[in-house]
């Protein structure tokens, strides 16, 4: 079925996982941190760039807990971390353009 | 290097890196992926606000039922986790046992999404209706398109092991599986925070 059974050297493809307990961690503060970004749109009185400014945060930040934890990359090989966070730089740096070519920002007005 | 060198010589699949090439390949499509939802993520985020007939996000989005397919999709990345632990340490009854259940979860998020879509079309927002139901339906239907591929690359996985052609030397093949299911998660964080509860 596979060549490669038991032929894997285990440095060859990773450098070590997080442990059962780190899952479990990293999963109780993702649902902290997804309370608290849906929570703080009931917040009466919320002022609206203090929200926006809020929910980036906190969806950055689980962003980077599931990549780093249970993507592994914290514990891969940096080569991975480069193929990954290069096309992520660009793509972000393609949503700010086409934002900016329409005049489109989520903070700003059309001056 | 010598030792990587080695490795490469004992295993086709080993490059001179010392990576895996399937590993490595994932990685280099996972980042061109991001490059897709880029492309449409900013195109929705353009357009937000300019169309010229209702409905609009305001009046039609439901933040509460939303919230809880997201988080739904959220904890099967916990379970792929899990299943990927049990698979390295051969331990292949909850292997399978966290494969379905990811699996289940992930097609519950797909069975949110088809009666979301569903619901919008009995409100009048459809492909075709104005600018938020166009790109709306494309940014969330091809995640959606991507949360199926998924749920079908785990069963793919589950069934293997039921079938016990899945052990603890196939931990590469669910790690690959595992990564892609990470990533439709982080795409849908992004996709959640941008146009669901960004005002």
């Amino acid at each position: 079925m596979d060549t490669t059974h038991g032929a894997q050297a285990p440095a060859a493809h990773d450098e070590g996982h997080a442990s059962v307990q780190t899952y479990l961690r990293v999963a109780v503060v993702l649902a902290i941190l997804t309370a608290i970004e849906i929570g703080a749109l009931y917040v009466p009185g919320m002022p609206n760039h203090l929200l926006v400014v809020l929910i980036l945060i906190f969806g950055t930040l689980k962003f980077a807990l599931v990549v780093a934890f249970f993507m592994h990359l914290r514990y891969d090989n940096k080569l991975l971390t480069v193929l990954f966070v290069g096309p992520l730089f660009i793509a972000t740096a393609i949503i700010l353009a086409i934002m900016a070519l329409f005049s489109a920002f989520l903070l700003l007005h059309r001056g | 290097m010598a030792a990587e060198h080695a490795a490469a010589a004992h295993n086709p699949n080993i490059g001179i890196t010392g990576l895996d090439h399937r590993k490595m390949g994932m990685w280099a499509f996972l980042g061109s992926e991001c490059m897709f939802f880029g492309s449409l993520i900013g195109t929705y985020l353009a357009y937000k606000g300019k169309s010229i007939s209702g409905p609009g996000p305001h009046q039609i989005l439901n933040i509460p039922l939303t919230s809880v397919s997201a988080f739904v999709l959220l904890m099967s990345s916990l379970l792929m986790v899990l299943a990927l632990a049990a698979v390295q340490r051969n331990d292949m009854k909850w292997g399978k046992i966290w494969l379905f259940m990811t699996a289940v979860l992930g097609a519950g998020f797909v069975g949110f999404q088809i009666f979301e879509f569903t619901h919008f079309v009995h409100l009048g927002l459809t492909l075709q209706t104005n600018l938020f139901g166009s790109t709306f339906f494309v940014l969330t239907g091809f995640h959606g398109a991507h949360v199926t591929g998924g749920v079908i690359w785990l069963l793919a996985m589950w069934w293997l092991a039921v079938r016990g052609r899945l052990d603890s030397r196939d931990t590469l093949k669910v790690e690959i599986c595992g990564l892609y299911w990470h990533f439709v998660d982080i795409v849908w964080i992004v996709i959640f925070a941008l146009i669901y509860l960004i005002p």
